[in-house]
Formats: C-alpha cells, sequence, structure tokens
C-alpha cells in the first residue's frame, strides 16, 4: 500500500512539471485512449487509475475543453508530422504491404526513434484503415517500434516506481487495441514486451491479464458466427437458416437458385433465391394441422450475424385453442412390458423436481425460409415447393402477412439482401396485408410448381 | 385377492391374541409390525391355506412377492426333482443326441458355409429334436420343460442349430401348441414335429419390434369371408427361407360394440399358400448357420380356420408365446460355458510361462472361478424355473424366466470372453472356436426380447403387483396417518437395532442347510431390504416410476441377483441333502455366489435411496443429454490449444 501511494504522488509530481503538454497531446489525439490528465488537481486521481481501469471509464470522464484549447497549438506539430508518414508513404493504397512500410521508414528515419510514442498512437489509430487491425503480425510490430531495453527498470527504486510512464502507457495501449478487437497476443508479443519494458511493467501485467481471459472465453459462444461469413447468398441463407432451426434433423431445400433472365419482351428478370428450412418434426406437426384454420406467413424477421442483418420468413399458424388430447392407454400397445403402472399413487412433491414453465401463447412454427425477394410472388413460391412434401398445404388456406420490410433495422452495414428488400416491398406498400381467398391462390400456386 | 383377505383376518387375530390394545386407530399400524414380528407362525398357517388353493391355480409366483419383501419358500423349496422314469428317460434321450453333436456337427463348416448341411438337419430330425415340446399324440417327444431345458445344453453346443431349433419349435410352433385348436394341431404338428416342415415366428416389421401399435401387415376379410388376405413384409425373421409353416401376426378390423378397431390376430401361414417370398439371407456376426430374412407377404390367402386363438386376440398369443421360450436360454447357456471350461482348463493346465502352468496364476484361476460360478448359478435358475413351470396348474413364471434370460446372457457372454483371454491370442485366431463362441453368444442379449426391454418388464410387473396391495397403506401415509406412520418408524427401527430378519429359511424348520445358513440370512436381510426399497420407491414415485428407467433397471438387477441367490440356495440345499457328488463344491460356489451378489444388491439399494451420494443418475443423464443433442463426443481434443 506504502509503495503504491509513493508511486501515485511521484507520478504525479512528475506529470504536473514535467510533461503536461505530451499527455495533453495524446489525450486529444486519442479521445476515446484511457489517459486523460484534467486538471492538475485530479491528475494523481487518474494517472494512476488509467493502468487498472478500462478506457470506457476514462471514455466518459469529461475532458475539459478550455484544457485542450490551451494546448492546441503546441501539441499540432507532431501529431501532424506522423500523421504525414501515413499520408506521404501511403497515399493511395492503403494495404498491410504500406503500412509495414510506414513503421520501416519510421524505424530506418531516426536510431532514437524520436516521437516514437506519438508515431504508435497515430499508427494504431490508423489502422482500421489500412484494414490490419485484426493483425497479430502487425500489432507486434508496432511493438518493436519501441527502443529495446532503454524502459526496462533496472534498479529497485525505479521498479518501486512507475518507470518511463509515457512509453508503458503507450505499450499498454496497443495491447487494450488488440484486446478490443479480440486479438490473442503470441510469444513474440510477449518476448517484445519483456526486451521493452522488463517482466514485470504494466504492459506485461496487461498481457498476462489478456492472456488469462481470452483463451477462457474462447469458446463461450455455443453459436459462434465465423469472422467471413458466406459470399454467396444461397450458402448465406443456408447458414442463417441452419443457424435459427438448431435442428440437426431440419433439411435445407433450395427451392430457387437465383438467376437472371431476358423475358420475351427483352426485359431482363431477375429471381431472387429462395432457400427454405424443415424438419421432419415440423413437417409432423404440419400434418396434424386442422385444416379449417389458416396457416400464415410472417415477416421478414431480421437476423443479425455480425455486422450482417438478414431477413427470414416463417409459415406458422396461431396456437391451437383447444388442449393437446392424450392418446388413450392402449394396453396391447407393447408385447414385452406393461408401458403404464396401473396405481392410483403420483410421484410424490419431494421427488417432483419439475418446475413450472408458462405456456406463451405461441403458435407452432412449420417452416422458414430466406429469399432475395419478399414480395408474396416470391414466397408463393416458396409454399408451393412445401406442398410437394406437406400436401395438406393443398387443403390449408395460407394467409400472407408481410411486413412492409426493413426499415430503420436496416443499420449502419447495408446486406445483400437488404437494398433489395427495400425495392421489393415498397412495390406492394400495403403493410400488413391480408390476402385470404384461397381459390384464387390455388392455381397461382400450382404455376409456381410447374416452374 | 382370497390370499390377502385371508392373510388380514389371520393378522387381526393375532394382534388381538397378542396386544390387547383398543383397535379403531392403532390397527394398522399394528397390522404392519404383527407382519413382520412372527413369520414362523405365520408361515405354517399360510401352507395350510395355500394347499386349498392349490386346486384352483397357484397364483402365488416367486419372484413377484419378492417385491413385498416376503419369501414364498413353498414355491422354490425344495429344489425341484424329477422323478426316476424320467431321469432314466433323459439318460436315454442325452447319450445320442450328445455322441450326434460330437461326431456329426461341424461347427466350423457351419459357420464358414452360413449353412446347415442338410445331412446334419436330417440327423437333427431323426432324433426328433424338432419336436421336443410337441406331445407324443402329435408325433412329438412330449418332453417336459426341465427335459427340454436338458436337450438345450447340449443342442447350445452350435449357436446355429440352437436358433434354427429354438426359432422352430420356442416360438416358431409354440402358438399353434399353446393356443391352436385340435383341427390346427392335428393338421399342421405332426409334421413339424417331425422336421418335415420347418416353422417360423413372424412378428418383427421395419417399423415395429415391442411396439403392437406400428404393425403394418394387415390382413383383410375376403368378400365371401372364407379367407383373409395378408399383406406386409415381416423382417428378421429366423428359418425364414426354409420355414413353411409361419406363425403370422398382423392387424385385423374387428367390430366390438359397434366400434371399428384396428387388433392384432395371429394366423398360421404355409408357404404353400403362394404370395409368400423371402428375401436375401442376412449376413451375420454369429450363429451364420442360421437363416434369417426378410419375408415379405403379398395377398397371401389365409383360410379363416387358421385363425390361432380368435380374431382379434393375436396380441395376447404373441406374449405368450414370447413369455414362454425364455427359460430355456439359462441351461443353453449353462451348457456352453461347461464345454467351454473344459476347453480352456487343458490349455491352461499345459501351456507353461516360467516354468509354471498358466493354472497356477492367480489371474488365471479368477477366470475359471467365475466360469465355474456363472455356469453353476445358470443351470441352478434355469432349472428352478423350469421345474416351476412344471408343476400342475397355470403358472406364471415369465418374471422369473426373463430373469434367467438376462442373467444367461449375460454372464454367458462374460464367460466366454474370459476363456478367450485365457488362451490370449490363439483364441483370436480361427484356429479354436473362442471366437466362433464369442460372436454366436453375443446375439443372446439381443433376441428373445432385449435385455434392456426385459429388465423393463421384470420391474414393471414387480412394481404392478407391489404397487396393487400397498397402494391403501402408502396412501394412508402419505395423508399422514399416525398409525402407519409409527408401524413403519417401528419396523424401520427395528431393523436399524440389529434384529436379524428372520423368514424361515434357516433354524428349527428351516429349508436351508445349516451349512448355507450364512448365505441364507444374507438372503434374507437382502429380501427385507428390498422390500422397504419397493416400497419407499413406490412412495416416491408412484406411477411415474415408468420413466425412470434407471431406477427400475436396479430394482431389476436385485431382483435377478435375489432370484440367483435362491435358486443356488435351494439347490445346494437339496445336493447335500441327497449326498450329490461333489456337493462340498456347490456349497462353495454357493456361498461365495451368495456373498459377492449380496454386497452388489446393498450397493444397489443404496443407490436407491433418497439423496444417496452413490447414485450418479443425475449426470448419466445429463452427459447422454448433452452428447445426443450433439449426436458427437463434445469434448475438445486434448491436443487442442486456445492460446
Amino acid at each position: 500500500m506504502k509503495c503504491v501511494r509513493c508511486l501515485l504522488q511521484l507520478q504525479s509530481l512528475r506529470l504536473l512539471g514535467q510533461s503536461t503538454r505530451c499527455s495533453a497531446q495524446y489525450s486529444s489525439l486519442l479521445p476515446s485512449a484511457s489517459s486523460q490528465p484534467g486538471l492538475p488537481h485530479s491528475t494523481q486521481q487518474q494517472v494512476s487509475r488509467s493502468f487498472h481501469s478500462s478506457s470506457a471509464c476514462s471514455k466518459s470522464r469529461p475532458v475539459p475543453t478550455d484544457f485542450l484549447k490551451d494546448q492546441d497549438g503546441k501539441k499540432d506539430k507532431s501529431l501532424v508530422v506522423q500523421k504525414d508518414l501515413f499520408e506521404e508513404v501511403a497515399k493511395d493504397i492503403k494495404t498491410k504491404a504500406t503500412f509495414n512500410k510506414v513503421v520501416e521508414v519510421f524505424t530506418k528515419r531516426d536510431v532514437r526513434r524520436r516521437g516514437h510514442v506519438e508515431f504508435i498512437y497515430a499508427a494504431l489509430k490508423k489502422m482500421p484503415e489500412f484494414g490490419v487491425e485484426r493483425d497479430i503480425t502487425v500489432y507486434n510490430k508496432l511493438l518493436d517500434v519501441f527502443p529495446k531495453e532503454v524502459f526496462v527498470p533496472r534498479n529497485f527504486i525505479q521498479r518501486m516506481f512507475n518507470h518511463y510512464p509515457r512509453q508503458q502507457e503507450c505499450g499498454v495501449q496497443v495491447l487494450e487495441q488488440m484486446e478490443n478487437y479480440g486479438i490473442t497476443p503470441n510469444v513474440e508479443t510477449k518476448v517484445l514486451l519483456v526486451q521493452i519494458f522488463g517482466d514485470r511493467s504494466h504492459p506485461m501485467k496487461k498481457y498476462q491479464r489478456i492472456m488469462y481471459w481470452f483463451p477462457r472465453f474462447k469458446h463461450t459462444n455455443p453459436f459462434p458466427v465465423p469472422r467471413q461469413l458466406p459470399e454467396d447468398p444461397v450458402d448465406l441463407a443456408r447458414f442463417s437458416l441452419t443457424r435459427i432451426a438448431n435442428d440437426l434433423d431440419a433439411k435445407v431445400t433450395v427451392y430457387q437458385v437465383p438467376f437472371t433472365d431476358v423475358s420475351e419482351s427483352g426485359e431482363d428478370i431477375t429471381c431472387p433465391h429462395i432457400v427454405g428450412i424443415q424438419s421432419p418434426s415440423q413437417m409432423e406437426l404440419l400434418a396434424q394441422h386442422n385444416p379449417s384454420r389458416p396457416v400464415f406467413v410472417e415477416g421478414p424477421f431480421p437476423l443479425w450475424l455480425r455486422n450482417t442483418c438478414v431477413y427470414y420468413y416463417v409459415l406458422r399458424a396461431d396456437p391451437t385453442p383447444e388442449e393437446k388430447k392424450e392418446e388413450p392407454y392402449d394396453p396391447e400397445r407393447c408385447f414385452d412390458y406393461p408401458l403404464q403402472l396401473d396405481i392410483d399413487l403420483e410421484r410424490d412433491l419431494g421427488d417432483d423436481e419439475e418446475f413450472d414453465v408458462e405456456d406463451l401463447d405461441e403458435g407452432p412454427v412449420y417452416a422458414m425460409c430466406m429469399s432475395g425477394q419478399g414480395d408474396q410472388a416470391t414466397l408463393n413460391q416458396w409454399i408451393s415447393g412445401l406442398q410437394q412434401t406437406n400436401p395438406i398445404l393443398g387443403q390449408v388456406p395460407t394467409l400472407f402477412r408481410l411486413d412492409s420490410g426493413p426499415r430503420d433495422l436496416q443499420g449502419p452495414a447495408e446486406t445483400e439482401s437488404g437494398p433489395r428488400h427495400q425495392t421489393d416491398t415498397e412495390t406492394h406498400n400495403q403493410s400488413r396485408e391480408e390476402v385470404q381467398d384461397e381459390e384464387a391462390e390455388e392455381p397461382r400456386r400450382t404455376q409456381g410448381m410447374k416452374q | 385377492m382370497f390370499t390377502v383377505s385371508g392373510l388380514n383376518t389371520r393378522t387381526m387375530m393375532n394382534v388381538n391374541r397378542i396386544v390387547a390394545l383398543s383397535k379403531k386407530s392403532v390397527q394398522v399400524g399394528q397390522r404392519l409390525l404383527v407382519c413382520n414380528s412372527n413369520p414362523t407362525g405365520r408361515e405354517v398357517l399360510r401352507l395350510q391355506q395355500r394347499r386349498s388353493i392349490r386346486t384352483h391355480s397357484r397364483n402365488l409366483a416367486y419372484a413377484k412377492s419378492l417385491f413385498l419383501g416376503q419369501v414364498n419358500k413353498a414355491e422354490v423349496f425344495p429344489y425341484p426333482e424329477v422323478g426316476n422314469e424320467e431321469a432314466e428317460e433323459i439318460q436315454q434321450l442325452v447319450a445320442p443326441v450328445e455322441k450326434f453333436f460330437a461326431e456329426e456337427v461341424d461347427s466350423a463348416r457351419i459357420d464358414q458355409e452360413a449353412k446347415i448341411p442338410p445331412e446334419t438337419m436330417n440327423g437333427l430330425k431323426e432324433l426328433g429334436l424338432f419336436g421336443m415340446q410337441v406331445p407324443e399324440e402329435y408325433g412329438g417327444l412330449g418332453l417336459s420343460n426341465t427335459v427340454y431345458a436338458r436337450l438345450a445344453e447340449i443342442t447350445a453346443l452350435d449357436g446355429s442349430i440352437a436358433v434354427t431349433l429354438a426359432a422352430h419349435q420356442a416360438i416358431g410352433l409354440k402358438g399353434i401348441l399353446i393356443a391352436g385348436n385340435e383341427a390346427q394341431k392335428n393338421k399342421y404338428l405332426p409334421k413339424l414335429a417331425s422336421g418335415e416342415h420347418i416353422a417360423a415366428f413372424c412378428l418383427t416389421e421395419p417399423g415395429s419390434g415391442s411396439d403392437a401399435a406400428s404393425i403394418q401387415t394387415r390382413a383383410t376379410l375376403s368378400e365371401d369371408g372364407t379367407h383373409y388376405l395378408i399383406n406386409g413384409s415381416k423382417i428378421w425373421i429366423s428359418n425364414g427361407a426354409t420355414a413353411d409353416i409361419m406363425t403370422v401376426f398382423a392387424r385385423t378390423e374387428v367390430v366390438k360394440d359397434g366400434v371399428k378397431a384396428d387388433k392384432i390376430s395371429a394366423f398360421i401361414v404355409e408357404r404353400a399358400f403362394g404370395g409368400v417370398s423371402s428375401g436375401k439371407p442376412e449376413d451375420k456376426l454369429g450363429i451364420r448357420g442360421s437363416n434369417t430374412c426378410e419375408v415379405a407377404f403379398d395377398n397371401v390367402p389365409v383360410p379363416v380356420e387358421n385363425v390361432i386363438g380368435e380374431v382379434g386376440g393375436g396380441f395376447k398369443v404373441a406374449m405368450n408365446i414370447l413369455n414362454s421360450g425364455r427359460f430355456s436360454m439359462g441351461s443353453s447357456s449353462a451348457g456352453m460355458i461347461k464345454k467351454l471350461i473344459e476347453l480352456t482348463s487343458e490349455y491352461a493346465a499345459t501351456r507353461k510361462q516360467f516354468n509354471r502352468s498358466l493354472s497356477e496364476f492367480g489371474m488365471i484361476q479368477e477366470k475359471f472361478a467365475l466360469m465355474a460360478v456363472n455356469a453353476f448359478v445358470m443351470e441352478s435358475m434355469a432349472y428352478l424355473t423350469a421345474g416351476m413351470m412344471d408343476r400342475p396348474g397355470l403358472p406364471d413364471c415369465s418374471v422369473e424366466a426373463a430373469i434367467v434370460k438376462i442373467f444367461s446372457s449375460e454372464g454367458g457372454w462374460i464367460c466366454v470372453s474370459e476363456a478367450l483371454q485365457v488362451l490370449g491370442g490363439l483364441g483370436y485366431t480361427k484356429n479354436y472356436p473362442f471366437e466362433r463362441y464369442v460372436r454366436d453368444c453375443r446375439i443372446l442379449p439381443i433376441f428373445e426380447g432385449t435385455n434392456e426391454i426385459l429388465r423393463m418388464y421384470i420391474a414393471l410387473t414387480g412394481m404392478q403387483h407391489a404397487g396393487k396391495i400397498l397402494t391403501g397403506k402408502i396412501k394412508e401415509l402419505k395423508k399422514g396417518n399416525i398409525g402407519v406412520a409409527f408401524g413403519m418408524a417401528g419396523k424401520r427401527l427395528k431393523s436399524a437395532f440389529g434384529s436379524s430378519v428372520d423368514f424361515g429359511l434357516t433354524g428349527k424348520d428351516g429349508v436351508v442347510h445349516p451349512s448355507l445358513e450364512e448365505s441364507a440370512k444374507k438372503f434374507e436381510q437382502n429380501v427385507a431390504f428390498f422390500g422397504t426399497t419397493v416400497e419407499s420407491l413406490l412412495y416416491r414415485y408412484g406411477k411415474s416410476m415408468v420413466d425412470e428407467q434407471l431406477i427400475l433397471k436396479r430394482v431389476a438387477d436385485v431382483l435377478i441377483n435375489l432370484y440367483a441367490m435362491t435358486a443356488v440356495l435351494s439347490r445346494s440345499s437339496r445336493s447335500i441333502s441327497i449326498g450329490a457328488r461333489n456337493h462340498d463344491h456347490e456349497v462353495l460356489l454357493a456361498n461365495t455366489f451368495c456373498s459377492d451378489a449380496y454386497f452388489k444388491n446393498n450397493y444397489l439399494m443404496t443407490q436407491l435411496q433418497k439423496h444417496s451420494p452413490e447414485n450418479n443418475d443425475a449426470n448419466i443423464k445429463k452427459i447422454a443429454k448433452e452428447v445426443l443433442e450433439n449426436r458427437a463426443y463434445i469434448c475438445s481434443h486434448p491436443l487442442e490449444r486456445t492460446f
């Protein structure tokens, strides 16, 4: 405790006297970054915290604007220098190679690596632009910019106090960004950190914490989404549908592969893909469906896969009002043993390990599909495809209850199905339209089957 | 019903005699107390009472009564015997059959060619082995169950022959034998008994094993009402390609109380009726010489007089056939193990390692002890059950028969595998018959009702029996009847303070020989513990027990052990008393088995107690659930890395 207190005091002193300028510089450089020494009287607390708390905390801390303004003129210089380096070397092509080249240029320019902290901060910020934010080798290369062995404490006093805090914090920042992008450091990272900061430094501790948690969290998601989603819309639909259904028996059927055709009148006709999924138990349920009650095609519902959004449709029915009647016990059912005990004794309360689950009034879902277009004609094609394996659909009235399509859910990432949906749904914009005449529907469906 | 009410009046008298207390509220509790305290006196009474019942039917089954913590010792003591004449008859029958199997049957060839050669079949027919249980007036040997079991010991030396014979007469023609009318018997049995016609039993279908509701084969009555037309297909039919006469189960429409319903009926179908075709023989792991194939029926016309029993009564026929055919597996397995002991002990005595013969090594000795004990127990159970079935009246020994089947199929498998182990690598080659025995033996736990299904049958039948009787008492207890509760508590306390359980097996009027007293005591303790366990299980699970398969399995296992203990106790007591050859060895075997089974039973029943730490069921279910959800082994590979 005592030690820590000393450390804090010393640090704040040093900061006050020495390098308020610098810290202010990068605080504006990285507004979301961790260390933002505020007003001098609060410095002590904040700086000491920055090693132990996440950046999220410091982000919310109000940065006094006047303070930043004051420093603006001074800090601009070095900032511009580093940014320029990136702009200079890699003007048009922003790739891993050019990024590496920038780093190389910087390292070769000056033996003393002057301004390397600023450079690293700038590089960190530029990484997503160059598309290298998930590349462990690039992070290692960036750490390699630090001069080696200079910041390693050599005696117990140095070790006790925060040795080269700016550099250490910069190192932590590199690791922090790795953490945010879910990149697990490797042995090279560790070697570099030991070489640069020594084995008890703050970056090293950050490294150890990451190495403690990351492997443990690697498989926490039982339904992982691959980083690279399939490009082909049919494959994507297949993947998404199996993901929603989560049933090993469920069978995916491609009712229509997407293709473009030229009609007789010379217009281009694009036929959207239609991919559906249905499990044997769903087929069984559908076969037991009361034909006098309608089934509904509903949708679109969104499904997010990382930052892609896809839409799906379901074929469902209203919850059956009548209770399912139990099959009467047939004593002549099993040749080998009685299927029921003829005793007037219930399970004892003490051994009743079941608990009440409130039943939701949600009807059965018979099938799901994804399609390039969300209009009724396309979905009708799906239903007619389903009818081949579920003959009962020929007798059941099918109602289409389609929403006007994805609007606000579109979000930042425009998906493949997204924009097309937008256009499709505009054509029949009557939201939640209900078409009920089954007689009119029947022939259309058979047409769809012929196709 | 008669027994129960009789027992009640009797105990009430006892209550009045022993403790002169005011009745009513305390009555029930005391009845319970007394039930347990005075077994010997009661036994006398019961014997008298039973004698009076005998003439009607014997409804006091032995195994079922164990569920109530009672020992119906009159059923199993003394061990059943055959008369002198019958013993002589057995001698005359056994010798030629043994000779035939030793000299004429080439099992290796049968296995290799997957066919029983015609000359062997003819030999079997000449010996009359195709009609062992067919009465003499129909040209069969008319053997009792006991003698049938004795011959099964020998026929079991070749698995293919044993299965062919069993499919023919234990199930194939059994329907005609037990449920057929005189005309049917006269028409079919003589030719079947002589082996001129081979029989098969057609029940299993692609979509139906034990489930009668999913039988698809249908018999429709023709318009003139003279015959049925059978359509459908049956799979895994032993003798399917060779059979001339088949017992076929099919769905028929029955009108009962004005309501049309589908019911199962049994038919005698001749191949000569036309429309019967059999598929390619299955290529099997073991019993390769026996024929198993699919049989298809395409509009097979079957005259109405060929219905076995009545139309719609096929379910009962099927159940009776299945239940009655199982007991002989005990003696078959025992016969096989006895043969294996001969074969392996010779090897163990001659093979030398480190200048010592194999037979001097403890681990090898253990295997022989295991085989001997198993053979002894199987034999004892098989002939006890056969003897019970041979007694006059209509005995219901289906639970006992199922017990014998389970024990002998599993014991047989272990013993065959251990016998092969004695020979090591040699046993694994085709130069020795062991690998064939291992393959043949593997079918035993599967056919004639899988062991899992039979365990359910045993446990549920017993629970049903116990439940009928105990329901009233348990209901009182659940309602909070002080009297009953005190009665229970008293009983528990008494057993806790070490008052020994006494069913009168030992002691002055005991039926067990004093040299087996220890084992008999262990058995009695087990039975008493079993009774209370069953009671608490009924209390805890009631009729929802059907779904507690892991519990039912343990209940069945305990019962199997208890019945096995009974059988060895009874048999060796008799052996000592009549001075049978090597009866001291029997006592040794019996004592070894009983103490072994005693501890196993205690462990099993401890697992059945509430909150027992020995019970891992919840975990077992969870493991299975997780594996089955993913349909794969889901652990990551030990060499996998996460960083």
